[in-house]
């Protein structure tokens, strides 16, 4: 079974009265380990899909399933505790809380969630995005790649089965972006964990299993590399 | 004009934006504002009124003869046979109450005989000529009656009316005989002829003041001369309504304190007028850049942020006016029962909301927003072009100076606590007033050092007993120290206010309760049930005291006698007891703390007197000073043997005229109590058992301070109002992060506990604040600012159910405070939040 | 006999127990002096009753009235307090400036209270407030003080107390005690001060005061009275008086007394004396009142007949209160014969009841 399934999904915004349609009879289905790019234009829906991914966001036809789960079946709890257990993510300005240190950072997934010894998890998920030592740091003393990659640890906390990342590399530099998607690409492998990148980028686009182009809330292609 | 095109378009425009939180700020203001308006208004109605009380009726005397415990009818003879054209009113004052309704009356007897002409004249203008002879002698047919009463329109009793009138501790019955027009400061009264009101009040011998009209020249003062060569000794001749003036300056005084108590309002509500402008001022640091990168000076951006809290303020004053017009009728209430109960007899006059209220109100509204506007002002426009454009410092992150605002908290407490050691200037305590405004600046600086080192300390250990969400609270209220300082900052001195005045309130009646105890250890008290006040001791009739001593069960009976009388100026309370009594029941403490028996028998050295505490402070006294009192026509010297505490009154009276009953050892305190009820069963009397008494002094107590409690509680709820919203704006500059939360798993659930704690630990924080801040000045109210103005001594004392109590509810509103922020929290769309395009 | 009317109303005012308990006016009445100059609380109403005409050196001339009224309120012996209204005190004053055309007057109503106002025989005073009569011997000092001015003058009886009526009884009406017990001095040089305010003016004349006692003296068909006090420059003085009636009428008790110049009476019954208005009326703006002003007096067996003009109209006082009734009393000027030569004086006269009818009884 695919860990995620968008089954014909519609999204209609309204934006000043005016319905949108940000995504237009999609379908798709990313299975565990797998790597997928969504590529094209600002507006093209990546974001939309990614929102619909992660349960933040229900679509107003067709339908979502997670794990199997169809997102618009879920009441509020169902909900939390499916982007708890299952999904993670990443964004592009990182979304580091400033008044947390690295290690609060990475534990808050865990914490919300109830568990009550996060340290040696993130201890563990730092150690994987080579940030060891740093954990009692403050974002503010830390660099661009560096706080994604705290983003990142952050993400696999509770080892999600999808991973879903708006821009991962949008806010570094070419080198460093490089660093953060091999490691993406590395760690999801390790963890058999799926993950949908919305990427710009050629190189992120170039390590994908897939890569799906997206255009006016559309799949215009998909190629499996 | 285009500037207040722009202004609207940036400062006022977005107001609108936020109107949950833009009202919120403006009420606060509005109740700030409403408050110092209600106690201004409502001071001048309380206070102010109490004049007419008795000198209704006093027509346009110029001078007035009075002395301790009533001038010797003679006096009238002799001053009306003078060689001078002077109009003479003997008056005997006191008060009646009309049994039917229970109001309480000034009681009048005028000489009708020589000014009831105007009476008559007063009710025959309406009629016409023809019928005016009879009308004139329907007036005069009953003057010689002892029944006879002519009463004030207001009260609304017609000529014939028969009236049942309670004067002391006798139910009378009397008949209106006329009614005069009450208007034009003539209150209502009840006007009987001398004759009448001597027999109604056994009061033989005496009148109470002579009022005199002297011919214009000369002068007032030559006037004054030339009568006292006339005069007996002892007897007085001062400008008419002196003894108003004296009890003007302890009103003042009165008046003062409370109004002092409405600007703590006002004070919180500058806290978070600072705080909304801090907000505004962060918020908008990208604009402040383009439009400074346009073009505008640093002017126009400080007179922005200072028109946009004078909007605020404006806006506050207008809504603060009605509001405040309201709460005065209830202030007027309240203050009429204090000044009733602690110095005289009063009826409340009407609240006039004039020009000057009004112009009061803005000033204070608009004056407190620019004041408190200016610094955060200041610092947007010293916000340079490029650093405000640069995006990324999109957090609220003002730099603050903990540790150099720690030192100069600490220069200010310091100052403070010298401040507090200075004497009082001119009767009142300025410099315990300023020690305890430096206190309050102390520790509005020393705020965020506090809540740094509380919130670091407590982050963690919330984190583990109350989960995740605390730990974020307290961090993120840490993370904001500025912003969360200010808050701790309002409402921790709201709570200091409530729990200085709290404490002492609460130590006051504390001892007082103690001291009732020693003053009251009869088993059974009597008094007439006329209505009894600070200046107004109703009489027993004599022979009572005597009565009842005979009844079997009846150890022993103590008369207690209160005579008004003035010293240097300041009215005051002599009272004199039976020696015999007082020597074996009572159990007093003496300031020097020698045995009663001692300091008693010394006593009964005719001029030997013990004064009470408030006495000697305000007359700068000692033990072994002597003193000069005029009592009737003689002037007697006393030697002060000893200071006793007291806390009736700061006149220093110890009790009402009333009788307190001893019940022999082993006889039954209900028998005794009800014999006591037989025998007085004629006599209108009010019997207490002692512990009667002593609920009946603490609820006058407790009426007596309802108002302050008011005042706190006001303070309070604009603190609130405060937190709330400014926890909307923290709610809404941190959506980001909010929004964030629910991607990394966070229940709706956990994002309104994380308000609500929020809320919760500002609560928290200002409960620990305001209650050490509160203590500091409880101990500068006790020992620097009542005893200055007041002359109370007051043993401290935790009032703990009443504190706890308070704190709890302001607790309870703080976390209710929360719950509407958390709401909108709750509701916040996180997609749009997090997701940049 | 005087007016009074005031105290008679107060009287009525203070609607009188009934009178028997009071002492009437009846013949017989055997008087003694300085004693009969005081008081008689047994009877009910009592005056004391000074008027003068004075002149200043340079020929301006005053006429002055001060009377004291009592009347009785009460003699319950429970009501004795003080301020207990035993006794009214009822005062008028009263200042005629002829040739400045002023007239001032005042009154004041009293009780007795704490000495505010009395009589007093052992203190030789009588007093109603800061007006009083003060006896020095056979001499009296009046001071009274009022706002706009004061009189402080000296009055010497050059002739012996006049007792009116017969047999020490003055008959006002038919009937056993419609009378008064009657003194008069009616030849009290007087010098004195009277006070302007702004100046003190040193004035000489002649009094002339009646003392009267006497309870429920009239009845009611009795509507007013005319009365003249007539000092003559031969020396003599004439009293007269007669009582209106409703119908118009006037009562058959007028009567007069003839003072000649060695102080010996003689009783003037109403046959011996015509008393009649020539018709020229004052009207009075306040109370509308028309006052015969100008009168013609003839006593056939003193060959004497004489005009009483006033040199100011305007002598009416009027109560404020409208308690007391409004009446006329003023100084006059007497000029006519007797016998052959020519006779002029000056007096004072009181006409009463012209407003309204003055209520006589109680």
């Amino acid at each position: 079974m695919s860990i995620l399934s968008l089954q014909d999904v519609s999204k209609d915004y309204l934006t000043d009265g005016q319905p949108v349609h940000a995504l237009n009879g999609l379908s798709l289905n990313v299975e565990r380990g797998e790597f997928v790019a969504l590529v094209g234009r600002s507006g093209c829906g990546k974001s939309t899909l990614l929102n619909l991914a992660g349960a933040m966001d229900f679509p107003t036809s067709g339908k979502v399933l997670v794990d199997g789960v169809s997102t618009s079946s879920l009441k509020d709890g169902g909900l939390t505790r499916l982007r708890r257990e299952r999904v993670g993510f990443i964004f592009q300005s990182f979304q580091l809380l400033h008044t947390l240190t690295v290690f609060e950072n990475v534990e808050l997934p865990l914490l919300l969630a109830g568990k009550r010894y996060p340290r040696e998890v993130a201890q563990e998920r730092l150690a994987w995005v080579n940030l060891e030592g740093l954990g009692d740091r403050y974002p503010h003393q830390l660099s661009g790649g560096q706080m994604q990659r705290v983003a990142i640890a952050r993400a696999l906390i509770h080892s999600p089965s999808i991973l879903l990342a708006d821009e991962p590399t949008g806010n570094l530099d070419t080198t460093t972006g490089n660093v953060i998607l091999e490691l993406l690409r590395r760690l999801t492998r390790e963890q058999n964990t799926a993950i949908v990148v919305a990427t710009h980028s050629l190189e992120a686009a170039s390590l994908a299993n897939t890569l799906v182009r997206l255009r006016d809330g559309k799949i215009e292609e998909i190629t499996r590399c | 004009m285009p500037l207040f095109v722009l202004f609207y378009r940036l400062m006022v425009r977005p107001l609108f934006r936020e109107p949950v939180r833009t009202l919120l700020t403006i009420l606060a203001i509005a109740l700030g504002v409403a408050v110092v308006l209600a106690i201004d208004l409502a001071g001048s109605a309380a206070t102010g009124s109490f004049r007419s009380s008795m000198e209704t009726l006093a027509g346009e005397s110029d001078l007035e003869v009075v002395t301790s415990g009533g001038v010797p009818e003679n006096v009238v003879g002799t001053l009306a046979t003078l060689p001078y054209s002077i109009r003479v009113s003997p008056r005997i004052e006191d008060y009646g109450v009309i049994v039917d309704t229970k109001k309480a009356l000034p009681l009048i007897g005028l000489d009708l005989v020589a000014e009831g002409s105007a009476y008559a004249q007063s009710e025959t203008q309406k009629t016409a000529e023809s019928q005016t002879q009879d009308d004139s002698e329907h007036v005069f047919e009953h003057l010689g009656d002892a029944d006879s009463i002519w009463v004030g329109s207001s009260v609304g009793y017609k000529t014939g009316r028969r009236v049942e009138l309670l004067i002391n501790d006798q139910v009378r019955k009397y008949t209106v005989r006329g009614v005069y027009p009450d208007s034009h400061g003539n209150e209502s009264a009840i006007v009987m002829d001398l004759a009448a009101a001597q027999n109604a009040l056994c009061r033989y011998g005496r009148v109470d003041r002579i009022l005199l009209k002297v011919p214009g020249t000369p002068g007032l003062e030559d006037w004054q001369q030339r009568l006292r060569t006339v005069l007996p000794a002892g007897v007085e001749v001062r400008p008419q309504g002196t003894g108003t003036n004296e009890n003007r300056r302890m009103l003042a005084a009165f008046g003062w304190n409370l109004r002092l108590l409405s600007y703590i309002s006002l004070v919180v509500g500058a806290f978070l007028i600072y705080n909304t402008i801090s907000v505004s001022v962060v918020r908008r640091r990208p604009e402040i850049g383009i439009v400074r990168a346009l073009g505008a000076s640093r002017g126009v951006i400080l007179s922005a942020f200072v028109g946009e809290a004078v909007c605020f303020g404006l806006a506050g004053a207008l809504i603060g006016l009605p509001l405040g017009r309201l709460m005065a009728t209830g202030a007027v209430r309240l203050m009429a029962a204090t000044v009733e109960s602690l110095y005289v007899s009063s009826r409340p006059g009407t609240i006039e909301l004039n020009a000057e209220s009004v112009l009061l109100a803005l000033v204070i509204g608009v004056g407190v927003a620019v004041a408190s506007s200016y610094s955060p002002a200041r610092e947007g426009s010293q916000v340079s072009p490029v650093e405000a454009m640069a995006r990324g410092r999109r957090e609220y992150d003002v730099r603050v100076h903990k540790a150099r605002d720690l030192w100069l908290a600490l220069a200010l407490g310091l100052a403070a606590a010298v401040a507090s050691r200075a004497p009082a200037v001119a009767g009142k305590p300025f410099l315990g007033y300023l020690a305890a405004i430096l206190l309050v600046a102390a520790a509005a600086l020393a705020m965020p050092a506090f809540v740094d080192a509380l919130t670091s300390v407590s982050s963690k250990l919330l984190g583990k007993l109350f989960g995740v969400e605390a730990m974020l609270a307290s961090r993120s209220l840490a993370a904001s120290l500025r912003r969360t300082s200010v808050l701790v900052g309002a409402l921790s001195t709201a709570i200091a206010m409530m729990t200085a005045v709290g404490i002492m309130v609460g130590s006051f009646r504390q001892t007082v309760v103690l001291w009732m105890s020693d003053q009251l250890p009869a088993d059974l008290y009597l008094r007439p049930a006329g209505s009894a006040a600070a200046d107004r001791h109703p009489t027993l009739s004599s022979g009572l005291a005597e009565e009842l001593a005979r009844l079997p069960g009846v150890a022993a009976v103590e008369r207690l006698r209160a005579y008004e009388i003035s010293y240097q100026d300041m009215p005051a309370t002599l009272a004199s007891a039976d020696l015999n009594v007082l020597r074996s029941y009572h159990h007093s403490d003496f300031f020097s703390g020698r045995p009663k028996a001692q300091v008693l028998a010394e006593l009964r050295d005719s001029n030997a007197v013990i004064v009470s505490e408030p006495f000697t402070y305000k007359h700068h006294l000692k033990t072994g000073d002597s003193i000069t009192l005029s009592l009737g026509e003689t002037q007697a010297s006393f030697l002060i043997t000893d200071v006793y505490y007291d806390y009736s009154s700061e006149r220093g009276s110890t009790a009402p005229s009333n009788l307190a009953i001893y019940v022999s050892p082993g006889a039954q305190l209900d028998v005794v109590r009800a014999e006591i009820e037989k025998a007085t069963a004629d006599r209108r009397v009010l019997l207490f058992s002692n512990r009667d008494l002593r609920s009946e002094a603490i609820r006058i107590f407790d009426r007596t301070f309802a108002i302050t409690y008011a005042l706190e509680a006001v303070a309070v709820l604009v603190a609130v109002m405060g937190i709330a919203g400014a926890l909307l704006a923290l709610v809404i500059d941190r959506r980001r992060e909010l929004g964030l939360l629910h991607f990394l798993g966070a229940a709706t659930g956990q994002v309104r506990k994380l308000i609500r704690v929020e809320a919760g630990l500002l609560g928290l924080l200002a409960n620990f604040a305001g209650l050490a801040l509160g203590f500091a000045l409880s101990l500068i109210l006790i020992y620097v600012i009542n005893k200055q103005s007041f002359g109370w001594t007051i043993r401290f004392h935790w009032p703990v159910e009443v504190l706890l109590g308070a704190l709890t509810v302001v607790y309870g509103a703080t976390v209710l405070a929360g719950l509407y922020p958390a709401k909108v929290a709750v509701h916040l769309n996180p997609l749009e939040v997090v997701h940049e395009e | 006999m005087k007016s009074r009317l005031t105290c008679i109303t107060a009287a009525v005012l203070l609607l009188q127990p009934l009178a028997p308990q009071y002492r009437t006016a009846l013949p017989g009445y055997h008087y003694q002096f300085p004693r009969d100059h005081f008081n008689h609380p047994d009877f009910q109403t009592e005056w004391w009753y000074y008027t003068g005409n004075l002149k200043w050196a340079h020929d301006r001339r005053f006429g002055f009235e001060l009377t004291f009224f009592r009347q009785a309120v009460s003699r319950d012996p429970a009501k004795v307090a003080t301020w207990q209204v035993q006794d009214l005190y009822l005062a008028h004053l009263a200042l005629s400036d002829l040739d400045g055309g002023k007239f001032y007057h005042a009154e004041r109503t009293n009780r007795s209270g704490p000495g505010i106002a009395a009589v007093s025989e052992s203190l030789g005073r009588i007093w109603n407030g800061n007006w009083q009569i003060q006896w020095h011997g056979s001499d009296q000092e009046l001071k009274a003080v009022d706002e706009r001015f004061q009189l402080h003058l000296t009055l010497h009886s050059e002739k012996p107390p006049v007792i009116h009526g017969e047999n020490g009884a003055s008959q006002k009406a038919e009937g056993a005690g419609r009378a008064s017990h009657y003194v008069s001095l009616t030849r009290l040089a007087t010098s004195g001060v009277i006070d302007l305010g702004d100046k003190k003016i040193e004035v000489r004349g002649t009094s002339w005061m009646d003392h009267e006692f006497f309870t429920d003296q009239l009845e009611p068909e009795q509507t007013g009275w005319d009365w003249l006090s007539l000092q003559l420059e031969d020396y003599t003085e004439l009293m007269l008086f007669h009582i209106r009636r409703k119908d118009g009428s006037i009562d058959p008790h007028a009567a007069g007394t003839y003072v000649d110049r060695d102080g010996k009476t003689t009783h003037l019954r109403s046959s011996d004396f015509k008393l009649q208005p020539t018709g020229e009326k004052w009207t009075s703006p306040t109370t509308g009142a028309e006052y015969p002003i100008h009168w013609k007096i003839v006593i056939p067996k003193l060959g004497i007949e004489l005009e009483a003009k006033t040199p100011l109209e305007s002598q009416e006082l009027t109560g404020k209160t409208k308690l007391a009734p409004n009446y006329w009393e003023g100084a006059i000027v007497l000029t006519g014969h007797r016998n052959a030569r020519s006779l002029g004086g000056a007096g004072y006269l009181e006409m009463t009841g012209y407003d309204r009818p003055v209520r006589l009884a109680p």
